[in-house]
This record gives structure tokens, C-alpha cells and sequence, in this order.
């Protein structure tokens, strides 16, 4: 029997085996939950050692002399010392070392990621800011506008420092409800896409079972538009 | 306790059981997979945003393609890393494939590729790599800035990247001309922006999944995203711009009719809802 047969096989039995799940809980689906868990476990561990330490810390190490490297693993097992009472100390100098890099490396992104973004927001409002961009001057108008009035609106929902008595206060409250509106529109927005790339995941199951599996069985499932 | 018998049609309707549902949903996309009644797809302007990007790239810098998925997400982010190769050859810009995180994604994307080099006679090495999975997140982003080959180190197969023809004068992030971000992982573009689209003005180009998508609009309207694909609609629109519709124009086609069943079931709960509470039986969904 071809090997590419076997593992079309196997396939086909844990997409079923983990879609036993949709009738109740039972240990079929359980099963093969843990076998895809193990499976991914199983090949992190293989890559990282094919694909990273073997080329960049064993081989240097053995083969090129470069002993220093060493140093590395016992530098790593630090982390091992938190379950000592005694030694712990150890354990929270990588840790610290660690999360001082991780604070840095975050201060440097911070600004790239965010910057342009608030820079984003202010946007050409007025007729003459529109007459660069040929033929689409409403529409970048209309798409201004609406942009700046959402922002706005969102923003007097997130201020809670002003109680919404008063004139001022009123406005800020009917302000702060559009925005809530503007808010659950776009939380349905959102959860509509999470509709959508459920049911893609499904369709790409069910895409593999009828033309790759059913099709390697009865050749006219193979020949269907999928 | 198990919930009352429904007696009346409106508690019937709100009470479907879910096993049904499910098997509705379950014949609909059978029937639409079996016998499609196809549906136009008109490519997006962020879709058309990631094909003018992977166009605009200098013909001596390469594409990288981080394919940062695995099997979970590949019925979105393979046709999605499917089509951005079919760009990128359409186009001549050789390209590179590499890694973050999880390590599968490399290899399932080498197949792709594999596949689509076959079809336009493309040469490992010569037009296109796999750099493979690199563990480090930030680190290897921060020291392939400065040092692409000594950061790399070896290709997918084991080979020193230095060596690969299609690595002659690539030495820091200046010899990228697009980073396309293939994934279904939240953090991998943030650390792109922050780290080499911000520092070196490196452009790049993200394909998410659908679920992810919504928070990754804003990093195009400030241009740190020249293009994005949404989920399999994106990349169906991207495989119809590439004249190569495969599997997410067969996908996209049966979530519309997916979607009409989902609309359908929802409009026919609030109808229910609103005729028990037309008849004054509370308000309980």
C-alpha cells in the first residue's frame, strides 16, 4: 500500500475522530485532541533542535572548538533553581535578566507601532485637502468625516471624569451612547469575521474529506469543483 | 435539570436543537462543495494593496514570506501564502520563506512552493528559499537587520544560506524589498512594525485570519501595512487576481451560502423571540 495512502488515512480518521466532538464529549475526540497536542509537541521539539541549536550551538561547539558555547545550557538551567528553596535566588537572576530584556525590546517597539497611528488620525477634514486625489474626493470626504466622528464619540465613551448632568455634561452623554452604538457595531463587525473564519476552518475539512478522501475512494469527488 | 419541552412553534423555533443546526451547516457547504453555484469575488483594495506590493519590489531585493501557521489555521493562511508565491513568481521577484513560530509552518509552506516552482520551472536557491524556523521572536528580527546571513545561519535543509546564489549581496534588512506576513498569530506583526518596518522603512504586507483581521485595519490606514489578506476571502480574491483560483474561491463560495443559512437561522430565533413576546410569555429568549 502507498505511504501517501496510509497518512490520507489517518488523515481522514482523526478529522472524523475530533468531529465526534459536534454530537457530545467522549474519549474518541479526546483522544485525537491529545495525539494532535503530542504530534505538535513532539515536532517543536525536533525543529528546534534541526533547525536552530544543532547549527547554531552543537556544531559550533564540537566541531568548530568554539567551547564558550557551553556556557549557554548552564546559563539556561538557572531557570530549574525556582523549584530550590535555598538556591532560588539563581533562578530570579535570569528571570530578571530576561524581563529586562523583554522591557526594552517592548520600549523600542512602542513608538514605531503606535506613532504613525495616532499621526493617522488627524485627518483632512476640509474640500481643499480632498482636490489632490483624483476622482475621489467624496469619498475621502465622507470617509474623513465618518472616521473623525467615530473617534470622537468612542473616545467621550472612554471619559468618565465628567458626570453627564448639565448642559456639557448632557452632550458628553449623548456623545458617550453614539459611540457605544459605534462600539457594537464594530464588536459585530468583529465577531461576523470570527463566523467567517470558523466556518472557513470547517470548509477546508470538509474540502480535504470529500475531494482528497473520498476522492482517492470514488474518483468523482475528486472531479467536483472543489 | 433539563429545560421544559418547547409546546408552542415560537419556543420551538428558539429551542432548535444544535445537532441540527450543525447538520444544516454540515449539508449546505456538502451541497455547495458538490454542486457550486459560483459567485462573483471582486479583489479588495487591501487585497490589491499585498499584489502592488509584491509588483513594486526592485527586481535585486528579495521578498520575504513568514509563514507564521500550521495546521490549525492552513485552511486560510495556505491558500493565502499560496497565492502570494503565485504573485511573487508572476511577477519574477524571487523570495524567501521563513519562520517564528510554529516550526510547521515552513515546511507546509516549502510545499506550496514546491508545487508552484514546478509550474513556472523556478530553481531552489535561484529563485526562491526557505531560510526555515527560527527561534527568538524579537532577536532574530533585531540581529537580521544588521546581519541577515549570520542570523539565519542555515537554510531549511541544512545548508548555509550564504551559499544559495539567490543570497549574492544580501547582507542586512536593506536588501528586502517586502515582508509579506502570512499568519494566524496575534504579535508577529507588531513585532515587524515595531522592529523593521519602523526602524528601516522596510514595507510590509500582512495575510491574517479572519478573526485576527479587524485589529490589524488601522496599521493600513497609517501605511505600516501596504496590503492585507482577511482570512480565505482575501485570499481568494488574490487567487483570482493571480488567474489561479484553487481551494479559497471553492471555500469563499460555500461560506456565502453558509453565511445565508447562519442569517437565516438568525432571523428565525428573533422571530421567534418576538412572537413569544408578542403573546406576553416573558422575555426570555
Amino acid at each position: 500500500m502507498n505511504p501517501d495512502l496510509y497518512i490520507l488515512w489517518a488523515a481522514a480518521i482523526a478529522t472524523l475522530g475530533v468531529y465526534t466532538i459536534l454530537y457530545r464529549e467522549n474519549p474518541i475526540s479526546r483522544l485525537f485532541e491529545h495525539i494532535f497536542v503530542g504530534l505538535s509537541a513532539g515536532y517543536l521539539i525536533v525543529a528546534t533542535w534541526t533547525l536552530n541549536l544543532e547549527g547554531k550551538w552543537w556544531n559550533p561547539m564540537i566541531h568548530d572548538k568554539k567551547w564558550y558555547w557551553i556556557f549557554a545550557p548552564i546559563v539556561g538551567s538557572l531557570f530549574y533553581f525556582i523549584y530550590s528553596r535555598r538556591l532560588g535566588w539563581l533562578a530570579r537572576l535570569i528571570m530578571g535578566l530576561f524581563f529586562g530584556t523583554a522591557a526594552g525590546t517592548f520600549f523600542r517597539q512602542f513608538f514605531p507601532i503606535y506613532s504613525p497611528q495616532i499621526y493617522a488620525c488627524f485627518k483632512p477634514l476640509d474640500y481643499q485637502a480632498g482636490m489632490g486625489i483624483q476622482g475621489v474626493i467624496f469619498d475621502l470626504l465622507l470617509h474623513n468625516w465618518i472616521f473623525v466622528i467615530i473617534l470622537l464619540t468612542v473616545m467621550s465613551y472612554f471619559f468618565f471624569s465628567i458626570p453627564h448632568e448639565g448642559r456639557f455634561g448632557r452632550n458628553l452623554g449623548r456623545s458617550a451612547m453614539l459611540g457605544r452604538w459605534f462600539l457594537m457595531i464594530a464588536f459585530g463587525a468583529m465577531f461576523g469575521n470570527t463566523v467567517m473564519a470558523r466556518i472557513s476552518l470547517f470548509i477546508g475539512r470538509m474540502q480535504f474529506l470529500l475531494k482528497d478522501w473520498l476522492g482517492s475512494l470514488i474518483p468523482w469527488f475528486a472531479t467536483r469543483g472543489l | 435539570m433539563s429545560a421544559p419541552r418547547p409546546t408552542t412553534v415560537s419556543d420551538r423555533i428558539q429551542q432548535i436543537p444544535r445537532h441540527y443546526v450543525y447538520l444544516l451547516l454540515a449539508g449546505v457547504v456538502v451541497w455547495q462543495l458538490l454542486f457550486p453555484i459560483r459567485l462573483p469575488i471582486t479583489p479588495s483594495v487591501p487585497t490589491r494593496g499585498v499584489y502592488d506590493a509584491v509588483a513594486a519590489v526592485p527586481d535585486d531585493k528579495l521578498i520575504i514570506i513568514t509563514t507564521d501557521w500550521d495546521a490549525s489555521t492552513q485552511a486560510e493562511t495556505g491558500p493565502q501564502t499560496q497565492a502570494v508565491i503565485h504573485a511573487c513568481f508572476q511577477n519574477h521577484k524571487k523570495f524567501v520563506i521563513m519562520n517564528l513560530q510554529p516550526p510547521m509552518g515552513v515546511k507546509l509552506a516549502q510545499d506550496l512552493a514546491e508545487e508552484a516552482a514546478q509550474e513556472y520551472g523556478a530553481v531552489y536557491g535561484v529563485d526562491y528559499a526557505n531560510w526555515g524556523y527560527k527561534y527568538g521572536y524579537e532577536n532574530v528580527l533585531m540581529a537580521m537587520a544588521k546581519n541577515i546571513p549570520n542570523a539565519i545561519g542555515d537554510d531549511f535543509y541544512g545548508k548555509p544560506v550564504g551559499e544559495l546564489p539567490l543570497m549574492q549581496g544580501v547582507e542586512d534588512i536593506q536588501a528586502i524589498g517586502l515582508v509579506v506576513i502570512v499568519t494566524g498569530l496575534s504579535a508577529m506583526t507588531e513585532m515587524w512594525v515595531g522592529l523593521i518596518q519602523g526602524p528601516y522603512r522596510t514595507p510590509l504586507a500582512g495575510a491574517y485570519t479572519a478573526v485576527m483581521a479587524p485589529i490589524y485595519y488601522p496599521y493600513l490606514d497609517s501605511d505600516q501595512l501596504k496590503g492585507m489578506l482577511v482570512g480565505a476571502k482575501g485570499a481568494a480574491e488574490l487567487e483570482a487576481m493571480v488567474d489561479r483560483p484553487g481551494k479559497a474561491v471553492a471555500i469563499m463560495n460555500v461560506q456565502s451560502w453558509a453565511h445565508v443559512l447562519i442569517i437565516a437561522l438568525i432571523l428565525l430565533g428573533n422571530l421567534g423571540y418576538l412572537f413569544a413576546r408578542g403573546r406576553g410569555e416573558g422575555s426570555q429568549p
